[in-house]
Order: structure tokens, then C-alpha cells, then sequence
């Protein structure tokens, strides 16, 4: 696809061969690539997986991303963005000066009022920082120290589809690659035995919302920068298990034979590809080692365990990929994404997030704080948030007990942390319904720019030629890093 | 970026770069312009800055206050050039802030290009194509125009591939399949000079052909069978699938490939096939997502479709123009919006309501389906016929009429009797008893008798036929309660599905039901005991309406002994006040009581019209047709030929349900206005366009009279043959097909940002003569496959692959890793698993659980993925069926794209999590084990000779004696383990649902299976060599 980062690799590859010697053959081979994985951390970033030239464009802040999305789009009213003098508004109508006619969906364009909905959770200001937030979270409100709360994100699409698609594309036509993807092409990897970009996708107890495998896939770059979903049920990773009655040194016996064979293959076309695909193998096998001992929490302290709640232990859970999350970042994964689903309170809202809340709440601030102690935090940046807000007026019926919320992308809330994020602020600012953005308002491209920075990379100049345009994950139109939220 | 135009520039236009030889606009010039200038100064007139253009030859040599950005054959009085050399930050050109700067090669080409007259061309694109003379030399046109470049680069060709090498290559590249030994050897014994054109013509006549043909197509086409987005639930898409395949195997020319796809449901008098063909435009992704705004996605499907059609014929990626004039290439956003035009009235809703079959669909038999409904037609007449002779033969009465009409008569069903109903499942707090005389028998031989104290009963379900309630019909049972035990209470409990209706007589005891309600009715005081007693229930009493049908019934006690009896259902016919009886009381029914009777046609025609005003013919029909549907009398002499009518019915219902939809294009009747859409927003219309072409392409011919420009022009257009772009396009994907980059790399983009074609004249060359074989794609195929570049060896020194890395003067043969369907489809194919059925619904081979399920909506009718059995596990990979969100990993780990738009070139990776894949994925382990069962049946009697048997059919050539070392050393460790351990020999080779052969010994099957595992993950294996 791209002949200088081929011939990039042709290069290191070569000269790995001719260093290694070529005749030793597959066994030679094996232990060779295994010292290297051994080794504290690799001068290269890697002979299969490096980082493009010229990457990154700048010492980053950040090595690792871990991109915590709350599918749905949590309510930021209830969550984050506290607007107490609300309460009087109570089952008024929203006014129109503050509506301004701005669209709808058609779930509530047909609803004859639009009675405002004050929260019904209490709010409080947390630690030296004072952010904001409500009851739902008690454990975030112990990392509000640690975190730059953005309170106006906004984004344009009004539907989930398009919006979750934009969020973690950069677009709402599918067909663009993740942010993840970006991040493995334009870095490389760290990681001499695991993926460079892993997600997951933990169950949850009501799937109202579909998640997409655009939103980690590679779009127009190459699938090998695709994110390696790490799966609770079946082998974590796709086809890491070897087949029923069939142990690792029957695979290293035929690894070894296949390493010869394809060696005089190479022998006889010269292909470089040949010699990829032999250290690919390697890859493979060391994998099958290294995913279960990823998997495997019996040197985690109990502290830890605790620290991430009952469900740490639990494989599929979100609190068990939070923990995970760490693991990976520790082995040198670049990009860990979790994708929570069912945060799309249209009716029943104040029940549903509760539920929501006690789902990630503890982790989310667990990971964090789990982070920090270990020194990692410093270069590993947090983000979490969903694919737009919701409305401060009602769908369905309302009672101060009782609501719902409808889509709303004029604005919402993302927490950011870590890696090249300051610490205890607040970002941005709306008005009393929570409905437009007074101040510093901060578009989801603008978002990605920031993250992109903190990785060192320029999103300006960080493109993939595409359908005659030089794509951009942040879009056509420049986008620019939230300078103010940079430490 | 940089670093490609770097690389190429170097690779393969460095001589042209750095020598004085003559500087030429479209290959020299503008790929450097197109980079560093357009953006600020091309076709974009909202980004342009300075007002100045030089994309144009007009602009940049108009003087502007005395100046010109260039003055031809004079560097030191042109602008241009005095600012690319500036020091000064705010002076040079590109600017810094623009992070574009000029390497030293595109300085000095520029430099050269003004001093020789800054000549401008028209994109070579752009410019029809003529046919250029082919070079002396080679007797294959391909290899002459090729032959002339690898001279001027000092190359050779390579020797021609080893014959077992190509003949795998082409049956790869033609049936995605590799061939049999016997297919080998057969090739081999061709010593004739036109061996490989006999081998092609084999190959394009089989089916496999066009399934692997298609799979190309499909990519282009973006077909899936799922809508794509939000739900993303099935959509009835594939007889399109089918027809693609269909069109390649009858090698459909490619102008009517063309027209058929891109407006076949507007050719007159279409046929079934291009109306399917005309599915193209409907392949779009679509939504139906709650909320979503229908003007919306009015625009983006007709943006899809607009664009797929300009990418997939014209290599243009028009996209750019939906929000602004195209930056690069001459495309304004009017001339965009003004093709958007065509498909903008398509007739599909906005939203696709989560449908399987959105409109508008077709129907599309399968073959022999409508020959057949066509003769049950006949049947079905000829059996009405029937009917009515048989009812004009019956000689009625009514009698109504008669003087003395005939008495009431009762009958009785009798349901249960001495036994339980037929298929009725006997229960109850103790069995059912049955006892005979001298106890109390009411009729038969037996009654069933129960003794009890407190609650009990005996009953049954599930009865068939069940005991359907008649309208006038009364309940019964017969009851006996012995005098010295007398229960408190008795209950009758009747099953319709639910036990909810239930009838007692005596004390309120039994706490069943809703008291006083239809599911706990008290219908009197005890019987008299000691001697039998009729119980009779009104159905409407405990909620049961006529046409209610039992499957169970219960007698329940509290406390006593009860004998019961004969029980059922009684009705009493007085056939003088039965409209089943009577025509005259039938007639003098109201309406809706008579049309329970009539046909739908009947039940129209005689809407609001009273008996008294049918005339005496539409009296006689309507009596005849109620002689023969509802009148009781006649109903058994015409049940057996009303049977026969049911069953034909029934069969042209199964066929006409079973029948499969194709999603298919039509416009609306009223054409939508089409604007500009200010920045591509749906909601921005601005000023209004009509169906046209771009300027700077051919035009349309002159307008009908009668009516606007339509698909149909629009696709004529396209293959005219004046089209500079279609033919071009059309052989460079092909090209593609078989030597892995096409002659424009950049298979998706001839406009100005693409890469120029590596042999210009080669490409036209084909372009045209495509077009003079009447756009023949087998002939084009034929010409590929017979040049020496298809057919020469693919091995590569360093020199000449540090020269020419990606084998652009293919001065060596193609040598890359199969798709990933290709991948699939061998290793079905060599282990002779393989099912070679064609066609229909997308089917579902192994699948690790957990794809669609983490994914999927709970609503979404994808949710789960339903593996398949069988045959379903074998068929060839087109078949399977493709869901956008979550597609199957073998496909999406060997890059193939996931359909959510059009796709031209994949991309070819080489990942661990492949080779995971190879190696592990049941399909792989189960193919290597029927392979591993293949060798030791057909492979000879010693491991040598199996390793030699076993290596030819997968690799087409013999192993080396090396290969057969290393082979065997590693088939001797597999076996010493798996002797050793013969319960993980038993365990991997019952991996997968094909059972293995129990002739053989586990510990050697799975010894051998290891090894034909190896075998199907060997380098060469898993290429095209």
C-alpha cells in the first residue's frame, strides 16, 4: 500500500536476515526472534510492525491510549454537567430562545411539548479541584483530581449509526479507519508478542445499542492495523488455542519443519513476503504463550482485585477489561479501547444509568488511580465519554422521580487523563439547560487532534492518501489540539 | 505520501526527472503540481487564493498587474519560479504553514518544464485514448509495449515459470481453485504450441469461472447481505449475487454488464435478469434507525449510488465534489449534483425499514418454479371444473322451502369413550383408572372412576384432531357419584391452550380460576347420587366461541368417589334454520356472516348488495359457489376432489413463499428536484441542477423531446466507446486481477491525484482493442493469461527487486498471497471437502461464537449467528453469507473489505493473527484431516510416497528430496507423540462434523493431519507462485 513504509521494512528485515544468517533455519530462527521478545525493550519498535518514518512528529506525552467509550450516549445532565437552577424550570416548556429551532430526532419532533427535565441525582463539587459531578459516580469523584473534565464536546450526527462512527472514525460514512488503527499504522508497535491495538466489547445486561467493527477496524489502511478484539468468551483472541489434542510442542514441531520449508521457498523466489510470513509464525506462536499469561490475574494482589470490584475476576465484565486494560498497557500495547453499551436512556433514565453507573463507575476510577500508583499515568492517556449528549427536555412522560432523554450533539461531556492532560480542570462551559455551549466550545475532531498531539503526532500533517484526498482522521477542515487542556 | 512519490519518482520516472530530456505536463508536471500548489490554486474556486489558478494554462500564464505565475521559456520573468526559489518565509512557494515543501528533483523539473515552453495537456485521463502502434518485437502486444520499457531499463524478462507453477497460477486466477494432479498432469501432456489458449478456453467454460470471477465484481459492487447500518438486519440481495456470477459465466460483454447494472430496469421490455442486474445501484449500505431524518438519507443513498457508479466505471473519486468543486480534478460540485441528478429519484424509501425486502424488490423464481405454478394453474382449473360438474349434479332442496320442513336432528362427537383421545397425553394426582361392570357403566365397556380426599383429578392434553366447538354446540359428560362417598364438589376443565374455562357443580372448594367468572362457572347444585347424570356446559358459559378448538379436558373432584363417562360435544341441527343447510337462510344473513363464506373477488363484487338485488345470474353463481364451499349436504361427495384443490393450493403457496427477492432499482413516477447541497448538507439545498455529464468529459447525445436524460443515458455514455475513462478502467482492474497492481496503481483514482500508468501506451492499447472486441472481458482474459509477462517465472534477485520492488516492468511474473477466499476455497478444495452447489441465500460455514453476538443489537434479526450444517460448512466462500457490521474473520483478517462501500483494490497483509488462523481454525483443521484421510487412501502405501503424493497435490509440482526429509522427520515426531498419547490423537481428529475414517488408527490420522496442516500453511501454498 505504501512503498516507502514497504521498503522500510524490506530494509530492517534484510539486514536482520543477514545478521541472523540465513541458513540456520527455523529453529535458530525461533530462539533468535524469541530473544528479541525477551529483551527489556527492543531498540527498533520491531521489525514487522514499526513506526512510519518521520513518527512521532514530536516527543509525545503519551505511549499509550486507553479509550474508554460509553456506548449511547450517557446524559450529561446526570452525570457532569450540573445545572441546579434547572430545578425551577421543572415540566416547562424549553424555550424556544434556547431550542432556536435546532433539529431534532423524529423520536421526539412529534411530541406536542418539550417540558424540561431537571436531574433528579445530587451534585457535588470534588476534591482540590472542585469538578462537578453527581452521586451516580462516587468513585470518579475520588479521581476528580486527576482528570480534565470537558463539558463541551460537541459533534453534528443525531443518530447513534453515524455518531459512533464519527466519534471513533472521524466520519460518518463508514468506511474510514479507527482511531486505534491510525495510532498502530502511524506508531507502530511495542509489543513483540501482542497486538498493537486490542479492544473489547464487555456484556452488558441490556444491549440496547449495536456496536460497529468500524469503530476498531482499518478502514482504508491496511487490516493489520485492525483492532484484535480480546473476546470473554471462545479464545480471547481469535484462533490463539491450538486445535483439540494438539500441545505446544507438537505446534513448535511444526513450526519448526514449516520455518525450513518456507526458508527454501524464499530460497527459490526471493519473495521478502516469505521471510515475513516465517517471523509472522513466530509472532503467532509467541502469542499463544503470551494471551494466556495476559489473561491469567493469579500475580494481581488482592488490593488490586478490590480496587476494581466483584467483577474484576469476572472475564467479560467491564471492571475484568479495565484490569486487563493496565495489563496490556504494561506489555506494551499501544491502544487499548473498551466499548460499554447501554448508556441510550431514551425512557426510564434515572433507573437505567444507576445501573449504568454501578457497572463502570468503580473501575473506570480504579484503572486510574491503579494507573497512577504504578507511575504509569504519565504516559498513558484516559479518555472517556460517548458519541453525543442528551436533552434537557423530557421524552415521555415526566415526573421529578421519572424521565427520559433524547439524543442531543449540540454538546456533551469527556473526561480526559494522563499522559499530557492537566490535571484538576474543568474545559468548557453551557447554558442553564445544558442545550448550547457558552464557552470554549470543543468538536470531536478537535478532541482527536488532542489526542493525536499527546501521542505526538501532528494531525495536520499525519494522512493517508484515499479516494484522491489526503485523509485525516480529524477531517477535511483543520483541526486544532485543545491547547488549553495541555500540560 | 512524501515517501511514495519519492520512491516512484526515483524507481521508475528517475530518468525522466533528472536528464534533460523533454519534460511532459501530465506525467512530469502536474503529479507535482497536484501536490504542493492545487490545493490553494486549482480548480477550487472557494479555497483559491491569490485568484490565482494554475491547473490551467489560462491562469498561470495571465499576467496580473504585469506579472505572470509563468512565462514560458523565460525562468527569470516567471513568478512561479521566483517564488519557489525565495528565502523569504512570506514569499516562497508552497508556503511553510502549508508543511508542503518542493525536493530538489520537482525543483529542477519544474524548472526545466518553464524553460521548455511550460507546455500545458489536458489530464491524460481525461483525453480519449488512441490506439497506439504496437512496438516491433514480441508477437504478444502485451510483451512488445512491456518489452520496450524493460529495454530502456537495462532489463530482461525472466524465463518462462515452470510448467507445474503456471498451470496452478491460472487455474488460481480463473476458478480461484488450485488444480488436481490429474489436472497437472493433463497440461503437462500438452506438448502442443497453443497448450495454455486449450487450458483457458477449459477453464472459462466452468462454473467456478464466474463464482471467482464475481468475487471481484462484488467488492466493486459493494454486496452484502445485511443493510449496514444500525440494526443491520437481513436484506434479500443475492439472486444480484447470482447474476454476477451468471454474467461472467456467459461472459456478458461489458457494455451491457454496464448498462444492465446501472439502469437495466429501464431498458424496454426488461428482462427478469437486468432488472436484477439493475440491484447494483440498491448494494448502498442504508439505515433505518429510529429518529433518523428521511431527507437525510434520501441524499446519502443517492450520494452513495453517485459516487459508487463514478469510482466503479469512470475511476474517479467524486466524493471530494459533494462539498466542494473538487480540489484537484476538474469537477465542480455542480457538475457532481448534476450526475447525482440520475439517481436521485430512485423509488426505495428513505429509510429501509429493517426490512428484509425493502422496495422496490422483484421476485425471482427459481428455475422450473414457474413452469410449474404455470401447471398448477391448469390443475387448479381443471379441478374447479371438476367441482362445478360435481355441483351441478347435486340435486338441492332447501328446506326452508319445503311445505314440512324436516325435524331438528342431534348429533353427538363422542370424545371420550373407554379411552383417551387420540395423541391426548393421560395425566393426573394418580393415573387414570378404568373399571368395567358390575360398577357403574354408563356406556361402552368402562368409566373411568377416582376416590379422593380433598383436591384430585385425572385429565389429558394435547389431543389431535382436537375437538373443535361448534356453533349451537353443548359440552356433555356423564357423571355418577356413589352415594356412601359423595364428593363435595365436581369440575369439568376444558383445554383450548389455556385451561382457563372450567365448570363445577356443588361447593366453591377448588381454588382455580377467577370465582364467577368463565374460568370458574358454577353451574348448579351436586347430581343426584347413585346413578348416572348428564352434565351439560354452554361453551359461551366458560368463554369458549364457536370454531374454539380442545386439545384437553379434565374431571376434577374434591373429596369422594366419582365415576365419569361419555363425554363430548352435541349439537342439534335444524337444517330448515341452518345456513349451512338452507340457501335461504344463508342469503338472509347479514353481510359479514355471509362474506365468511365468499372469495375476495366475491366478497368485492358484492359489497353493500343486498340478496334482493342479485340478479338471477349472480344468484345461480353465488348458490353454486355456496353448494360447493358451506353447504353441509354436499361437503362429503366433494371432499376428496376439494382435497385434491387444497393440496395443489397449497404447493403454488410453498412455491410463491418460498420465491426470493432481489432488491431492484426504479425511479420515482414524479422525478425529484435535485440541487447543489451547500458543503454536502442534506438540509442545504442551493441552486437547482438537471441530469448532465461534466464538461470536460464527452457530452450527452442530444436530448429526447419526449423526456429527460435517465440512467440509461447516463450508462450508454459510459460505454459509447468515446468514454476516454470506462475502457481504461475497466482493463486496468483486470490487469489488476492478474499480476496484483494494475498498470494505474491507483486502480480507484485516474484523476489528477492518481498515479500515472506505469505503460500509458500499453494501457490504451488494451483500452481500445477491448473496445473493438466488443468489450469481450474472456478475450481480454485470453490475451493476459497467453503474454510471457503473465507466464514467466516470479523468482527475484536482490538487484532486480531493489530495482522494481513491486514488479511494475514485470520483468519477473506475479507472485502474491491468495485472498482470502481463495485461501478458503482450497483448502475445502484439496481436502475434498468442498460442496460445488451454486447459488441462493447466503449460507453459514464455522464460525468461532462471539462475532455477531457482542456486536449485534438485541432487536437485530443478526444478532445470532446460526452456524450451518452440512453442506452449509463446505460451500464455496462467495457463498457465505456477509454481514457488514461483524464480518466472518476469515475474510476480514485476509483484508477482504467488509461492504460497507464500493472497494477496488485490497490491501494484502501478512499478520500473526493470520497465521493463527491457518494453523488453528477448525475449517483448516477439519480440511487438513479430510486431506490427511485423502493421502492415506489415494497417496500409496509407504510415507514417501505419500509425502511425495501429498506435497503435489497441494504445491502442483514434486518435493524436492529435502523437502521430503524435513517432512517426514516432523510426520515422525507427530507420531511417536500421538502413539504416545492416543486420547489427543482421538480428540483432534474429531475436530469438525465430518467424521473421520474409523478405518484408520487415531495416533496415525492425527499424526498426518499435523502434517497436511503444515502442508496447508506452507509459504508457497498460501500464494500464487
Amino acid at each position: 500500500m505504501n512503498l516507502a513504509l514497504e521498503y522500510h521494512q524490506l530494509q530492517n528485515r534484510r539486514q536482520f536476515f543477514r545478521g541472523a544468517g540465513l541458513k540456520v533455519g527455523g529453529i535458530a530462527l525461533a530462539q533468535l526472534l524469541g530473544q528479541r521478545a525477551m529483551a527489556a525493550k527492543p531498540t527498533v519498535t520491531g521489525d514487522i510492525h514499526p513506526a512510519l518514518p518521520g513518527l512521532p512528529h514530536f516527543a509525545p506525552k503519551a505511549k499509550n491510549l486507553i479509550y474508554l467509550h460509553m456506548n449511547g450516549a450517557p446524559a450529561q445532565l446526570d452525570l457532569f454537567d450540573y445545572k441546579p437552577r434547572l430545578t425551577k424550570y421543572f415540566d416547562q416548556e424549553l424555550p424556544d430562545s434556547i431550542r432556536n429551532g435546532q433539529r431534532i430526532t423524529t423520536m421526539t419532533s412529534g411530541q406536542k411539548r418539550f417540558p424540561v427535565a431537571p436531574s433528579k441525582f445530587a451534585f457535588e463539587r470534588c476534591g482540590v479541584s472542585g469538578i462537578e459531578m453527581s452521586e451516580l459516580v462516587p468513585h470518579m469523584k475520588g479521581i476528580a483530581d486527576d482528570i480534565t473534565m470537558i463539558r463541551s464536546v460537541y459533534t453534528e450526527a443525531i443518530n447513534h449509526d453515524p455518531a459512533c462512527t464519527f466519534a471513533m472514525t472521524g466520519s460518518e460514512v463508514p468506511g474510514k479507519p479507527s482511531l486505534g488503527s491510525w495510532l498502530s499504522y502511524g506508531l507502530g508497535s511495542e509489543s513483540q508478542n501482542l497486538p498493537a491495538f486490542v479492544v473489547f466489547t464487555p456484556t452488558v445486561k441490556n444491549p440496547s445499542q449495536a456496536l460497529f467493527t468500524r469503530m476498531w477496524t482499518s478502514g482504508f489502511l491496511p487490516s493489520q492495523y485492525d483492532g484484535v478484539k480480546l473476546r470473554s468468551a471462545g479464545d480471547p483472541v481469535l484462533y490463539v488455542k491450538n486445535p483439540p489434542g494438539v500441545k505446544s510442542t507438537d505446534r513448535r514441531n511444526m513450526l519448526d519443519a514449516l520455518g525450513k520449508l518456507n526458508q527454501r521457498t524464499f530460497e527459490r523466489y526471493g519473495d521478502p513476503e516469505t521471510q515475513t510470513r516465517i517471523a509472522q509464525y513466530e509472532m503467532a506462536f509467541r502469542m499463544q504463550t503470551s494471551v494466556p499469561e495476559l489473561t491469567d490475574l493469579g500475580k494481581e494482589t488482592k488490593t488490586t482485585l478490590e480496587m476494581y470490584g466483584p467483577n474484576a475476576q469476572k472475564p467479560g465484565t467491564y471492571a475484568n477489561s479495565t484490569l486487563l486494560a493496565r495489563r496490556l498497557v504494561e506489555r506494551g500495547v499501544r491502544t487499548v479501547q473498551i466499548l460499554h453499551r447501554g448508556w441510550d436512556q431514551h425512557g426510564s433514565l434515572p433507573k437505567q444509568i444507576k445501573d449504568q453507573c454501578m457497572d463502570v463507575d468503580q473501575a473506570t476510577a480504579a484503572l486510574v488511580k491503579d494507573l497512577k500508583q504504578r507511575g504509569m499515568l504519565d504516559d498513558t492517556l484516559v479518555v472517556f465519554g460517548g458519541e453525543f449528549g442528551r436533552t434537557a427536555y423530557c421524552q415521555g412522560k415526566l415526573t421529578r422521580e421519572n424521565y427520559g432523554r433524547d439524543h442531543h450533539p449540540r454538546n456533551f461531556c469527556m473526561w480526559l487523563a494522563g499522559g499530557g492532560i492537566k490535571t484538576g480542570i474543568t474545559h468548557g462551559e453551557t447554558d442553564d439547560f445544558s442545550y448550547n455551549i457558552t464557552r470554549d466550545p470543543v468538536h470531536l475532531n478537535e478532541l482527536n487532534a488532542t489526542i493525536l498531539h499527546c501521542m505526538g503526532i501532528d494531525n495536520q500533517q499525519f494522512t493517508f492518501p484515499f479516494q484522491g484526498l489526503e485523509q485525516r482522521l480529524t477531517g477535511v477542515e483543520e483541526a486544532h489540539p485543545v491547547k488549553a487542556i495541555l500540560a | 505520501m512524501t515517501g511514495l512519490r519519492m520512491v516512484l519518482s526515483l524507481g521508475l520516472a528517475g530518468s525522466w526527472c533528472v536528464s534533460a530530456a523533454p519534460v511532459e505536463f501530465n506525467r512530469d508536471i502536474r503529479p507535482i503540481l497536484a501536490k504542493n500548489c492545487f490545493s490553494c490554486h486549482g480548480q477550487d474556486a472557494k479555497k483559491r487564493k491569490g485568484k490565482l489558478r494554475l491547473d490551467e494554462e489560462e491562469g498561470a500564464l495571465a499576467p496580473r498587474n504585469g506579472v505572470a505565475a509563468i512565462v514560458p521559456g523565460n525562468l527569470s520573468e516567471s513568478e512561479m519560479w521566483a517564488r519557489i526559489i525565495s528565502k523569504d518565509p512570506d514569499e516562497v512557494m508552497p508556503p511553510p504553514v502549508s508543511k508542503k515543501t518542493l525536493s530538489v528533483e520537482e525543483t529542477q523539473t519544474l524548472k526545466l518544464w518553464i524553460e521548455q515552453g511550460a507546455k500545458y495537456e489536458k489530464h491524460w485521463a481525461f483525453i480519449a485514448p488512441q490506439k497506439p502502434k504496437i512496438p516491433k518485437g514480441a508477437t504478444n502486444p502485451i510483451d512488445a509495449f512491456l518489452q520496450q520499457r524493460l529495454t530502456k531499463e537495462g532489463l530482461k524478462p525472466a524465463p518462462l515459470a515452470s510448467p507445474e507453477t503456471l498451470v496452478r497460477r491460472v487455474y488460481l486466477d480463473l476458478t480461484g481453485l488450485p488444480p488436481s494432479p490429474k489436472e497437472v498432469d493433463e497440461f503437462l501432456g500438452d506438448k502442443s504450441s497453443d497448450a495454455i489458449e486449450k487450458l483457458i478456453t477449459r477453464l472459462t467454460k466452468r462454473q467456478t469461472y464466474g463464482e471467482h470471477m464475481a468475487r471481484y465484481w462484488l467488492d466493486l459492487a459493494r454486496y452484502a447481505d445485511t443493510h449496514g447500518l444500525h440494526l443491520d438486519n437481513e436484506r434479500s440481495m443475492w439472486p444480484y449475487r447470482d447474476w454476477v456470477v451468471r454474467a461472467f459465466n456467459q461472459n456478458l460483454p461489458f457494455d451491457e454488464f454496464t448498462r444492465w447494472q446501472l439502469a437495466g430496469d429501464l431498458i424496454p421490455k426488461a428482462t427478469m435478469d437486468q432488472k436484477i442486474a439493475s440491484g447494483f445501484n440498491r448494494c448502498n449500505v442504508s439505515t433505518g434507525e429510529g429518529g433518523s431524518i428521511n431527507a437525510e438519507w434520501i441524499y446519502r443513498n443517492a450520494v452513495d449510488r453517485t459516487s459508487t457508479a463514478v469510482e466503479v466505471w469512470m475511476g474517479m473519486t467524486a466524493g471530494c465534489a459533494v462539498c466542494h468543486d473538487h480540489k484537484f480534478d476538474p469537477l465542480s460540485t455542480k457538475e457532481y449534483y448534476s450526475m447525482y441528478s440520475f439517481f436521485h429519484s430512485a423509488a426505495d424509501p428513505a429509510l429501509d425499514g429493517n426490512k428484509i425486502n425493502t422496495p422496490p424488490v422483484l421476485k425471482v423464481p427459481r428455475p422450473g418454479d414457474e413452469e410449474r405454478l404455470a401447471e398448477l394453474d391448469k390443475k387448479i382449473k381443471q379441478v374447479d371444473q371438476r367441482i362445478a360438474q360435481a355441483v351441478a349434479k347435486i340435486k338441492y332442496t332447501d328446506p326452508a322451502e319445503l311445505a314440512n320442513p324436516p325435524k331438528p336432528t342431534t348429533k353427538e362427537t363422542v370424545w371420550i369413550e373407554d379411552v383417551v383421545p387420540p395423541k391426548g397425553k393421560a395425566q393426573g394426582n394418580t393415573p387414570w383408572k378404568f373399571v368395567n361392570k358390575p360398577e357403574p357403566v354408563f356406556s361402552g365397556t368402562k368409566a373411568s372412576v377416582r376416590e379422593a380426599k380433598g383436591l384430585s383429578q385425572h385429565f389429558f392434553t394435547g389431543a389431535n384432531p382436537p375437538l373443535v366447538i361448534e356453533k349451537g354446540a353443548k359440552l356433555f359428560a356423564h357423571v355418577y357419584l356413589d352415594t356412601l362417598n359423595p364428593p363435595k364438589e365436581i369440575m369439568l376443565q376444558f383445554n383450548s391452550g389455556t385451561w382457563e374455562h372450567r365448570a363445577y357443580w356443588g361447593g366453591n372448594k377448588i381454588d382455580w380460576g377467577k370465582d364467577n367468572t368463565v374460568s370458574r362457572k358454577r353451574m348448579g347444585d351436586l347430581p343426584e347420587t347413585g346413578k348416572w347424570v348428564r352434565l351439560e356446559v354452554e361453551p359461551a358459559a366458560v368463554g369458549l366461541k364457536p370454531g374454539e378448538k380442545l386439545n384437553g379436558w379434565a374431571y376434577t373432584q374434591y373429596d369422594g368417589k366419582v365415576y365419569w363417562d361419555k363425554s363430548g360435544l352435541s349439537s342439534t341441527t335444524n337444517p330448515a334454520k341452518d345456513p349451512a343447510y338452507s340457501w335461504k337462510v344463508w342469503k338472509s344473513q347479514k353481510e359479514d356472516d355471509r362474506n365468511k363464506d365468499l372469495t375476495d373477488t366475491l366478497r368485492k363484487r358484492f359489497k353493500g348488495k343486498e340478496p334482493a338485488k342479485w340478479s338471477e345470474a349472480e344468484q345461480k353463481e353465488l348458490r353454486d359457489h355456496w353448494l360447493a364451499k358451506a353447504y353441509t349436504g354436499a361437503q362429503k361427495t366433494l371432499a376428496p376432489v376439494k382435497a385434491e384443490k387444497a393440496k395443489l393450493v397449497t404447493e403454488q403457496e410453498t412455491i410463491r413463499k418460498n420465491t426470493a427477492v432481489t432488491f431492484i432499482m426504479a425511479d420515482l413516477p414524479k422525478p425529484r428536484q435535485s440541487h447543489v447541497m451547500i458543503r454536502g448538507q442534506y438540509n442545504q439545498p442551493g441552486e437547482k441542477v438537471s441530469r448532465n455529464v461534466p464538461d470536460f468529459l464527452p457530452p450527452l447525445p442530444a436530448k429526447p423531446k419526449d423526456r429527460d436524460y435517465n440512467r440509461l443515458d447516463f450508462a450508454n455514455w459510459l460505454v459509447d466507446g468515446k468514454h476516454p475513462l470506462t475502457a481504461r478502467v475497466a482493463v486496468n482492474r483486470i490487469w489488476q486481477q492478474f499480476f496484483g497492481v494494475g498498470l494505474v496503481k491507483t486502480s480507484a483514482d485516474f484523476g489528477t491525484q492518481g498515479q500515472l500508468p506505469s505503460h500509458p501506451e500499453l494501457l490504451d492499447w488494451l483500452a481500445v482493442q477491448f473496445v473493438e472486441d466488443g468489450w469481450d472481458i474472456q478475450r481480454l482474459v485470453t490475451r493476459i493469461i497467453t503474454s510471457h509477462a503473465y507466464c514467466q517465472s516470479s523468482a527475484v534477485n536482490r538487484s532486480l527487486f531493489e530495482k522494481d520492488p513491486e514488479n511494475r516492468f514485470l520483468a519477473r511474473g506475479p507472485r502474491y498471497r491468495l485472498d482470502a477466499e481463495i485461501l478458503r476455497d482450497q483448502a475445502l478444495h484439496l481436502s475434498g471437502l468442498m460442496v460445488s452447489k451454486v447459488g441462493g441465500r447466503g449460507v453459514m460455514p464455522y464460525q468461532p461464537p462471539n462475532i455477531w453476538e457482542p456486536v449485534g443489537f438485541a432487536s437485530s434479526n443478526t444478532r445470532n449467528y446460526k452456524q450451518g450444517k452440512g453442506e452449509d460448512l463446505y460451500r464455496r466462500s462467495i457463498y457465505t453469507f456477509l454481514k457488514r457490521t461483524a464480518p466472518a474473520p476469515f475474510m476480514a483478517s485476509f483484508d477482504a473489505p467488509n461492504r460497507e462501500q464500493s472497494c477496488a483494490v485490497r490491501s494484502r497483509t501478512n499478520t500473526p493473527m493470520q497465521a493463527l488462523q491457518l494453523m488453528n481454525d477448525i475449517q483448516h483443521v477439519e480440511a487438513a484431516r479430510n486431506l490427511a484421510q485423502r493421502i492415506l487412501k489415494e497417496g500409496g502405501k509407504k510415507d514417501d510416497d505419500r509425502i511425495r503424493w501429498a506435497w503435489r497435490v497441494v504445491t502442483a509440482r514434486w518435493p524436492a528430496t529435502e523437502e521430503s526429509k524435513i517432512l517426514q522427520s516432523t510426520l515422525d515426531e507427530h507420531r511417536m507423540r500421538f502413539t504416545k498419547d492416543t486420547e489427543a490423537a482421538k480428540k483432534l481428529i474429531a475436530f469438525g462434523e465430518s467424521k473421520a475414517d474409523p478405518k484408520v488408527k487415531a495416533e496415525e490420522l492425527a499424526a498426518w493431519t499435523l502434517t497436511a496442516n503444515l502442508l496447508l500453511n506452507l509459504d508457497e501454498v498460501a500464494n500464487k507462485n
